[in-house]
Parts: structure tokens; C-alpha cells; sequence
């Protein structure tokens, strides 16, 4: 499975160090840390491309985009994660989307509108709730 | 008509004074407070203090109610969650918004945003239109990403002058949608012949620009 990852946090290096270490996946992964890139990139199965300039098309091609069978948008930053997100999945038509976004706002408004939104904050909140009534 | 402008930076300020003087009501979504500050008390501009792309702070700003939202946070991601929230919690009539990247404009208007403004585009149509020989010139941007609508003036002694327009090769993805003969426009069928200051219309891809026009200007 051909697997592109935008951005290189926490989240979405982790995602490509799971994805890579299965050995299934030939993992993409787009960021703008090239340190982090690097130490990404020494990991079997994995290409870089440092992102430079804020022209997001430019780099989702220069990836290979169109030949993605996956696309995951896991930057922290989560207006970049929806652009991208919406570019690869109406202007690429990459068979399968997942996004990432902090605000459980906009995680219930997207996901109503059809994309795949993920939210770990919604997780965290309940799990909080659960922890503070199980005292 | 009600506006609501998100963001009030240079563009953002300039425009919501030229829709108040033209008579329209105008209200201001502003996050930094310095500047928040200098809008309400020094420049008389009806604003709200807040985060633009936050539901609640769009409700107070009267969002539901507002002819046209205008998102000009100067980021484009930013902007285009913001037409959408709008679009799909208010109903809005009509979102607007400025795009850096001159390619997301086709991919934000794919995406829903009413109006979207390319001022890359703009600047250089003006530059273009401007400045005496530049015999390309950029018309439009279209949705398929990196394809363009471009219009060719045929300088005298061109190679393709007097050829029939079905002999001219093109590029695998350029085409020759129209073609202007001293300001009438027709079809570009296979024999109408190429006269020097014929105006082609053609969609190509910005990576075939160049040589397109090499094609159609060469000597």
C-alpha cells in the first residue's frame, strides 16, 4: 500500500514509524522539520520531502500524490490538515482520506459534511470525564 | 447589505471602510487585541474581539444574518475553514475569500467558496495587459489542478502563419479552444488557416506553457 503522511509531529511521525514497520506500506511523508524528515527518512521503506515554502500543491506532487492508495493529514496544525485533506481527496481522488484536527468542533462539522475526521481530543475529553467520575 | 469581515489587517480594513462608505452595514472579526483596540477606538469600525474560525465567535458576529462572509486572515487554509464553517453552520449566501497561492483558487472554488480572488492572477493580468509585448497572457485558472486558459496573440512572421490550424502540434494536453480574427471569435476548426495577430485561446498545463507558446510564436 502506497501511504502519503502530511506532516512530521508527534502524531504523524508515529504513524509512519507503525505504517513503515509492518512492511507493507511504502510511506511518503511531507514536512516542513528537517531534522525530524531526517530521522524519519533513515527508517526502511520511508521517503521524505522537506516542505519549504507554503505552495502545498507543489509538494503534493512532487510526492507522487496521484498514485497514493492512502492519504493521512496529521499536521498539528489543523486548518492545513483539512486543506489538505479536501485537495487529496476532491482534486486527487485518493481512494482513502483520513484527517486529523484538535478542535472537536471542527472534528463534528467535517465528519457531518463526509470526511474522514478524527478528533483524539474527543477521546481525551471522555476519557477525563470518565476519570474524574470514577474517583 | 450586512458584511462580516474576518480578519482586519491592511486588505481587510481597507475594504471594510469602502463598504461602509458605500452604505453597507459592516461588522469586523479581529483576533489580536492591540489591533482590535486601534479599530473600535481609533478608527470608529464595528468589531468583535475573537478567534474567526470559532462557531460561537461567527454566531455573535451575526454570521446567520450576514449577506456575504469575507475571510481575509492572510492564511489560506484558515480562510477556506472559514467559508466552510460558515457554509455549513450558518447558510450564508455568499462566502469570499483572497487566496495567497495563486493555485488553490480553483481547488477553493471546487470546494464551495462562492468568490474566490486571485490577486496573483489579477496583478498579472494588469501587468500583463499593461506592458506591450507579451504576447501570452494568463486569462484563468481551472478547476483540474495546474491546468490553465491562456490566450496567444500570433506575431507577424510566425511559422504558423498561413498553416491550417489542425497542422499546428500541440502539446498532448494543450488545445486551441478559440480563435479571435480581428475581433470576431469562431471555432477552431481543422481549416481555418493562422493569420499574423490571430488571438488563440488555449487550455494548457503550466508545465507545457512554454512550450506552447514557443509553438505558437516560433520563427
Amino acid at each position: 500500500m502506497r501511504v502519503l503522511v502530511y506532516g512530521c509531529g508527534e502524531l504523524a511521525s508515529g504513524a509512519v514509524r507503525e505504517l513503515a514497520g509492518d512492511g507493507r506500506s511504502q510511506v511518503t511523508v511531507l514536512g516542513d522539520e528537517r531534522n525530524q524528515l531526517e530521522r524519519l527518512s533513515n527508517i526502511e521503506g520511508v521517503n521524505a520531502v522537506l516542505v519549504a515554502e507554503p505552495v502545498m500543491h507543489d509538494y503534493f506532487m512532487q510526492a507522487g500524490i496521484s498514485q497514493m492508495d492512502v492519504f493521512l493529514a496529521l499536521s498539528t496544525d489543523d486548518h492545513e490538515n483539512l486543506l489538505a485533506a479536501q485537495i487529496a481527496e476532491t482534486m486527487f481522488r485518493i481512494p482513502k482520506v483520513v484527517c486529523h484536527v484538535e478542535n472537536p468542533q471542527l472534528q463534528v462539522l467535517y465528519a457531518s459534511q463526509g470526511l474522514n475526521v478524527l478528533s483524539y481530543s474527543v477521546g481525551i475529553l471522555q476519557d477525563i470525564r470518565f476519570a474524574m467520575e470514577s474517583q | 447589505m450586512y458584511f462580516v469581515i474576518v480578519g482586519c489587517s491592511e486588505v481587510g480594513f481597507y475594504l471594510s471602510r469602502a463598504l461602509s462608505a458605500s452604505g453597507h452595514e459592516v461588522a469586523v472579526i479581529e483576533r489580536e487585541p492591540e489591533r482590535y483596540q486601534v479599530l473600535t477606538e481609533h478608527l470608529g469600525i464595528i468589531a468583535l474581539l475573537g478567534d474567526g474560525s470559532d462557531v460561537e465567535v461567527l454566531r455573535r458576529a451575526g454570521v446567520a444574518r450576514a449577506d456575504a462572509v469575507v475571510a481575509l486572515t492572510g492564511v489560506d487554509a484558515t480562510n477556506l475553514v472559514i467559508c466552510q464553517i460558515v457554509q455549513y453552520s450558518f447558510k450564508t449566501p455568499r462566502t469570499v475569500t483572497i487566496v495567497k497561492d495563486p493555485k488553490n483558487e480553483p481547488i477553493f472554488e471546487e470546494l464551495g467558496v462562492d468568490v474566490v480572488v486571485n490577486w496573483i492572477h489579477l496583478a498579472l493580468g494588469a501587468l500583463e495587459a499593461g506592458v506591450p509585448g507579451q504576447p501570452l497572457r494568463h486569462l484563468m485558472a481551472l478547476r483540474q489542478p495546474g491546468r490553465e486558459l491562456v490566450c496567444v496573440s500570433v506575431p507577424p512572421g510566425a511559422d504558423i502563419v498561413g498553416r491550417r490550424i489542425d497542422e499546428v502540434q500541440l502539446p498532448p494536453e494543450s488545445f486551441i479552444t478559440l480563435i479571435v480574427k480581428r475581433g470576431q471569435a469562431s471555432l477552431p476548426t481543422g481549416q481555418v488557416l493562422v493569420e499574423a495577430e490571430d488571438e488563440l485561446i488555449a487550455v494548457t498545463s503550466a508545465g507545457d506553457e512554454q512550450l506552447l507558446y514557443d509553438i505558437l510564436t516560433g520563427v
